[in-house]
């Protein structure tokens, strides 16, 4: 059982509070959701999880320990990995290569990455698409591989940031069933970034809601359900609109 | 799903086809039994050595380098030290270690140390310059390229400054360019498809998710930019024994121009790019030194300006640049023809407004 947090994470750029105190914390094989308006702050909280951004004050925690500042690569190397918004794929190199550098940029031998490459194509369910130019997969697909470069060498911790961004509603709950997996099968823990507030009610073990830097409410969906406090930051003017929502446009 | 062969087996025709080319202009070269056309051949194979150099630097990493000539005065140099006879060194460069005078290498002995030489120097610029990205680190590959034409021009007791330094043993025979040449090839060849050539093309091509797959950015460039320290280093040791001459100017602005209009008209992420681009441009200068010179035809005297050789080969680039950025060889690599089939199959899905340089071998 591993558990990765925030401790009192601040981030200011230039004056600006990105982040303000936010603590938080992701526990092995658990999906904790993290909501909240566009421009709260919970891309640069992944990027402060991952090594991308260092903290003005506060400390990244591995089971407790406050991590050293370390590079993004570094951070991947300890077990924590995360997607991007916009998949960020390497668009010229197969499917199967974008798994295979990953595993390589881990430390494993080229036949090693590509047979976890394999196998994990085959876990996520798009083996067939190994040899298609990664440039050339539709967007669902696109966030699948990303997904699936992601979890190469088995890490202990996954952040997805906006996976479901676009999807229609079956390709959602597609979705949801593949992180549920994820957590279950693979004893990772989750963290998800979503816009779409139904389907991080629906998914989640806990939720932390996120407004201008801060973290404004905390606790299982039916406490998120249930918030007043939500309800405004959130939902701003739409405040008599019935959680859940599908989608929240920015 | 598609079966694949081992990398090697999928990318060995790149160097195979480049090595036969080589050879082939070696062949001929023998062939032809034109003295000056043999010298001609070895400026070209130094060439290759040198924009080859260049290319495992620059085609994987993506990061433009207008230093690695300073690599190639350092093996000249290196070369100078190593190879020429101890009574010249004592008068001409007293102030080199008395070991180093007494020291009289065969040239094929001292052309590795030289190119090791200049590697270790590889290193530890880029110990510095390799944190810095894009053009703050090309700027700063400049910086280090005046530095070291500053102080081999300055340093007199043991460079010379900028006199020339004679009595490096010359070689005429064509066979040590060649082998070198396609040396380099090999090594171009087998850091690209090396897990570190990956790894660097990955972060070329997408440097924010490279960082998130565990790639170390700076170590991998680090490691291109020795190997090419190393190659374009070999190629200044033989460069010296092609002349028997050196001087720091020789290796600066005019042959870094070159060097990287070769790459660029080549194709910058292509091995096949960068031997190609090479070939072609020193068939065009060769071609443009006959027509400064003078050519008679039928009565009537076709000569061009002096200088218009280095005018062409920039229109070119900048022509290059402008119509077809990925260059002659458009970021591919030379295979057999079947596989290309093949390949080309394998490609149909893909996007055709797709400008974005591969370089990534299939």
């Amino acid at each position: 059982m591993k558990t990765l947090g925030a401790d009192r994470v601040s981030v200011a750029f230039a004056g600006l509070r990105a982040l303000s105190g936010v603590t938080l914390s992701v526990a092995s094989g658990r999906i904790v959701g993290l909501i909240g308006p566009n421009g709260a702050g919970k891309t640069t909280l992944v990027n402060v999880l991952t090594g991308f951004q260092a903290p003005t004050e506060g400390a990244v925690t591995l089971d407790g320990v406050p991590l050293p500042k370390l590079g993004p690569h570094e951070v991947r190397r300890r077990g924590i990995a995360r997607t991007f918004q916009g998949g960020r794929l390497f668009r010229d190199l197969p499917v199967i290569d974008n798994l295979e550098v990953t595993g390589v940029g881990l430390g494993q031998s080229r036949a090693a990455a590509i047979a976890e490459a394999r196998a994990m194509l085959d876990w996520i369910g798009i083996a067939p698409l190994a040899e298609r130019i990664a440039g050339t997969l539709p967007y669902t697909d696109e966030r699948r591989v990303a997904i699936g470069r992601a979890l190469m060498g088995r890490p202990d911790f996954v952040l997805l940031d906006e996976p479901a961004a676009g999807m229609s509603a079956p390709e959602a709950a597609e979705l949801s069933a593949l992180i549920r997996r994820i957590a279950g099968e693979m004893g990772c823990g989750v963290l998800l970034i979503e816009h779409n507030v139904g389907l991080v009610l629906q998914l989640c073990d806990h939720i932390v809601v996120l407004d201008s830097g801060s973290v404004i409410e905390q606790g299982p969906p039916g406490v998120i359900r249930a918030s007043d406090k939500v309800r405004h930051a959130y939902m701003g003017t739409a405040a008599e609109t019935d959680l859940p929502v599908p989608e929240i446009e920015g | 799903m598609l079966r694949r062969g081992s990398v090697v087996r999928r990318t060995i025709a790149t160097p195979i086809i480049l090595s036969a080319l080589i050879l082939a202009l070696a062949i001929f070269t023998v062939w032809s039994g034109s003295r000056p056309f043999n010298q001609t051949v070895i400026d070209v194979l130094l060439r290759v050595m040198l924009v080859v150099g260049l290319y495992i630097f620059i085609g994987n990493s993506g990061v433009l380098s207008f230093g690695h000539i300073g690599f190639t005065c350092l093996g000249a140099y290196a070369a100078a030290w190593l190879t020429m006879p101890p009574m010249m060194k004592g008068m001409m460069l007293p102030g080199l270690p008395g070991w180093l005078i007494a020291t009289k290498l065969p040239y094929w002995v001292a052309a590795p140390i030289a190119a090791t030489f200049a590697a270790v120097f590889a290193w530890l610029f880029g110990l510095v310059l390799m944190r810095l990205s894009g053009i703050a680190a090309s700027i700063a590959t400049f910086a280090m390229l005046a530095m070291i034409n500053k102080i081999y021009s300055n340093w007199s007791s043991v460079t010379g400054a900028t006199s020339s330094v004679v009595g490096i043993p010359i070689v005429r025979d064509l066979w040590p360019y060649v082998i070198a040449a396609i040396l380099c090839i090999v090594i171009a060849w087998a850091h690209a498809i090396s897990r570190a050539g990956l790894k660097l093309r990955a972060a070329r091509d997408e440097p924010v998710a490279a960082q998130a797959s565990g790639i170390d950015i700076p170590r991998e460039r680090l490691v291109a930019f020795v190997v090419s320290g190393w190659v374009t280093g070999l190629a200044g040791a033989l460069f010296a024994h092609s002349l028997g001459v050196v001087t720091p100017d020789t290796f600066y602005l005019a042959m870094t121009f070159m060097a990287l209009s070769m790459l660029v008209v080549g194709g910058m992420s292509s091995l096949s790019g960068a031997v190609l681009g090479v070939l072609v441009l020193s068939l065009l200068i060769q071609l443009l030194r006959g027509l400064e010179r003078g050519v008679d035809m039928g009565g009537v005297a076709l000569k061009i300006p002096n200088g218009l050789q280095e005018i062409a080969l920039g229109v070119i680039m900048i022509a290059i640049l402008m119509f077809r950025p990925s260059g002659m060889m458009g970021n591919r690599e030379l295979v057999w023809p079947r596989a290309r089939r093949r390949r080309a199959a394998d490609a149909a899905p893909r996007s055709s407004t797709n400008t974005q340089p591969t370089g990534v071998h299939r």
